[in-house]
């Protein structure tokens, strides 16, 4: 009996929905065997996959331990919570959606404070006037850190906040907060503002790999399939499938449609019949269109595409270049 | 995971007895605070930094308390809360402290010396030197360099150039952190602070009138606008620092500052050629920097009559040790030709009392002994490995 290969997705609301579709558009359902409030899931056709649904949190601190070998959860927490994460998970795919900017975020009313340059020095006079130093309020405490690190700045506190963070520099529990914001309204509405250049982190919903995981053969090939399923639909939504037929078509013209349109021939040049299929990125549908018409083309068909299953599979050359050698 | 190196395992036991009772005999009173101290000192002093290499527990009180990560802070605490606060008294400690150092043993021994309340600054810096050098010579280890440096010889340079305040505490804090000094001195003298102020207009409109009057502005604009969330900073500080974004439009750091601090930070050689520079440019540029000078020379008096070598003694204006709470004298000792880690190192921090909470200032200085560094050279000298003493 093999260990099954544990894929962890986040367990409720938006983020779950958003990652339950974005597998199956990329052809692969999950279900829950047990009912909507079970906590574990299968993939339909993958008998040795196992679903961890997990907070989105819990799915960073696993993924540290190896617990699962894929999930799904949010940069922020990735870079927050694992210790030198670059070596102990890969970012496999960014999945647009779960987005979020991790930011500094002061008082309005400093006028005098736009950069952290600025917070450098207010911090500092601050110390210096008051024989303490200023409090930030915020759960992301080592991404604060080492940001606050980087800049030099040394002359603060960290406050540590469950929620409605923001609202600590009101009540007065900090001067300042990191947190993330996806539109600023709260932070406008609480009297706050992003420093110019205090965006630390812009962050979004990741499919992220464990190197700690058990990477068995099979485990390998099982995420190998899973992958190659993602990437097919990745390639396939990237492109649209313009077919035509004309005489005139060379090779020529083929580069030309690349340099201009971002075409890719898929299939090589055109048939003996004359028939050509390109995958032309989709805002670029019409300029293709025309420019295949100016040259001779009659008729332009112009269709979605489902899945492109290339023999190269680039999300899991990642996989397999950041996991120890089998 | 943490390597616990008793004493008597490295045979460094017998060396530290003897080296306590030597210090007990100068006056140093064995300091022995507690193991488990309260976090908060640690990390109001040291920063949020620290936290990464502390280790933290939190009893059911909900405080937060950590294994001493060094121990200044202890033995200056425990001098406060003792009847002797206030009055001169020196402490000499030995034992282990904890700190994550990603690879390196997270419990290592440290042994050092402070001395509390002395206002006879000059010779407490110079005895503090001597007892450093004692100390290595009681490990066998004689061929030291001696680096030392002064920051209150850059402050009081600082201070007489009557710069604005805003630059006076950059480059004092760049001095202090070791980071970027160049290149900020550099930008300095470029147009300061390049970047668009939405505010561009009312700064320029206020550049040059009467401060007193702009600064009322600016306050009563804030007031009427109702500003409430001034997070913990006043009204009054904030109108402060905004006006004085005006009055460093357009201006640059003067280029014969620029080259006067220049100037100052190559200043470099033994104490008694750093002197001779240091005279030297005070009279060029017309500085009014002699009390430092003063207390310089007079410490350099003190390190001849202890019987130090001045001339193995390296004095330089640019050497700081990078941590914020040193202000005047700081040293190092390091194995003869490694640069990189001290065997010995410390310095005057006259204002850490004050932030422990003392009522009137207290003068400190003090040297920590990196008893781990120590050992290893020891063992190396004494294996003959080549290259030891290279």
């Amino acid at each position: 009996m093999t260990t099954p290969f544990v894929l962890a997705v986040p367990s409720k609301g938006r983020l779950q929905e958003n990652a339950e579709a974005f597998f199956s558009r990329a052809g692969l359902t999950l279900s829950k065997p047990g009912g909507a409030r079970d906590y574990r899931g299968t993939i339909a056709g993958l008998d040795n996959v196992e679903i961890a649904y997990l907070s989105a949190s819990e799915i960073a601190s696993q993924l540290a331990r190896g617990s699962v070998h894929l999930g799904i959860t949010g940069e922020d927490l990735i870079r927050e919570s694992i210790l030198d994460a670059d070596r102990r998970v890969a970012l496999i795919n960014p999945l647009g959606f779960g987005y979020a900017n991790v930011v500094v975020a002061v008082p309005q009313a400093w006028i005098d404070v736009r950069t952290m340059a600025d917070l450098d020095d207010v911090t500092t006079e601050f110390r210096a006037q008051h024989n303490r130093r200023m409090r930030i309020a915020t759960k992301y405490i080592n991404l604060t850190r080492t940001f606050f690190a980087a800049q030099g700045i040394v002359d603060y506190r960290i406050v540590e906040s469950a929620g409605a963070t923001e609202g600590a520099p009101a009540t007065g529990t900090a001067e300042m907060i990191v947190d993330i914001t996806t539109t600023g309204a709260t932070l406008a509405a609480n009297g706050l503002k992003v420093l110019d250049d205090g965006v630390i982190l812009r962050s979004q919903a990741n499919l992220v790999a464990s190197r700690n995981a058990d990477w068995s053969a099979d485990a390998r090939e099982t995420a190998r399939i899973i992958l190659d399923h993602i990437a097919a639909r990745a390639r396939a939504s990237k492109y649209k499938e313009v077919r035509t037929r004309f005489k005139g078509c060379n090779a020529e013209l083929l580069a030309e449609a690349h340099n201009r349109f971002g075409v890719v021939s898929p299939f090589g040049g055109p048939t003996s019949s004359g028939m050509l299929t390109l995958h032309c990125p989709p805002a670029q549908i019409y300029a293709l269109g025309s420019f295949l018409r100016d040259h001779g083309a009659d008729t332009v068909s112009v269709a979605s595409l489902d899945y492109v299953l290339d023999r190269d599979n680039p999300l899991f050359a990642k996989l397999a270049a950041f996991l120890p050698p089998a | 995971m943490t390597d616990t190196r008793a004493p008597e395992a490295t045979g460094t036991a017998a060396w530290a007895a003897a080296l306590l009772s030597s210090f007990a005999q100068a006056g140093y009173i064995r300091a022995e605070p507690p193991i488990l101290q309260p976090a908060e000192p640690f990390l109001d002093l040291s920063g949020e930094g620290i936290r990464r290499s502390l280790y933290l527990t939190s009893d059911p009180g909900g405080e937060e308390l950590c294994l001493r990560p060094d121990l200044t802070i202890p033995v200056a605490r425990d001098y406060l809360a003792s009847a002797s606060s206030g009055q001169p008294a020196g402490f000499c400690y030995f034992g282990p402290v904890f700190r994550y150092r990603g690879g390196k043993p997270s419990e290592f021994l440290q042994a050092g010396v402070e001395s509390f309340g002395r206002q006879d600054r000059a010779a407490a810096d110079a005895e503090m030197l001597a007892l450093g050098l004692e100390a290595t010579a009681a490990f066998g280890v004689t061929d030291v360099d001696i680096k030392t440096g002064d920051v209150a010889l850059f402050i009081a340079l600082i201070d007489a150039l009557k710069l604005y305040p805003v630059w006076r505490r950059r480059l004092i804090k760049d001095f202090n952190r070791k980071i970027s000094l160049a290149k900020d001195i550099e930008q300095l003298t470029l147009a300061a602070n390049p970047t668009q102020n939405e505010y561009e207009g009312v700064l320029a409109a206020l550049a040059g009138s009467d401060r007193k009057a702009a600064l009322a502005l600016v306050t009563d604009l804030m007031t009427i606008a109702g500003t409430t969330n001034v997070g913990g900073r006043t009204v009054a500080e904030i109108a402060d620092r905004f006006l004085e974004q005006s009055t460093l439009k357009g201006g640059a750091l003067p280029r014969d500052a620029l080259q006067t601090i220049n100037r100052f930070l190559t200043i470099t050689g033994t104490p008694d050629e750093a002197l001779r520079q240091l005279r030297a440019l005070k009279a060029d540029a017309k500085l009014d920097i002699d009390a430092a000078i003063d207390q310089f020379e007079s410490r350099t008096q003190f390190m001849k009559a202890r019987g130090i070598d001045l001339d193995t003694v390296r004095f330089a204006t640019a050497f700081g040790r990078g941590v914020d709470y040193y202000t005047g004298f700081e040293f190092e000792l390091h194995r003869k030709g490694n640069g990189d880690d001290p065997l010995v190192a410390g310095g005057r921090y006259d204002g850490l009392l004050t932030q422990l909470g003392a009522a009137t200032p207290i003068p400190a200085v003090g040297f920590s002994i990196w008893v781990e560094a120590l050992t290893q050279l020891r063992h190396q000298i004494a294996a003959r490995i080549p290259g030891a003493h290279s």
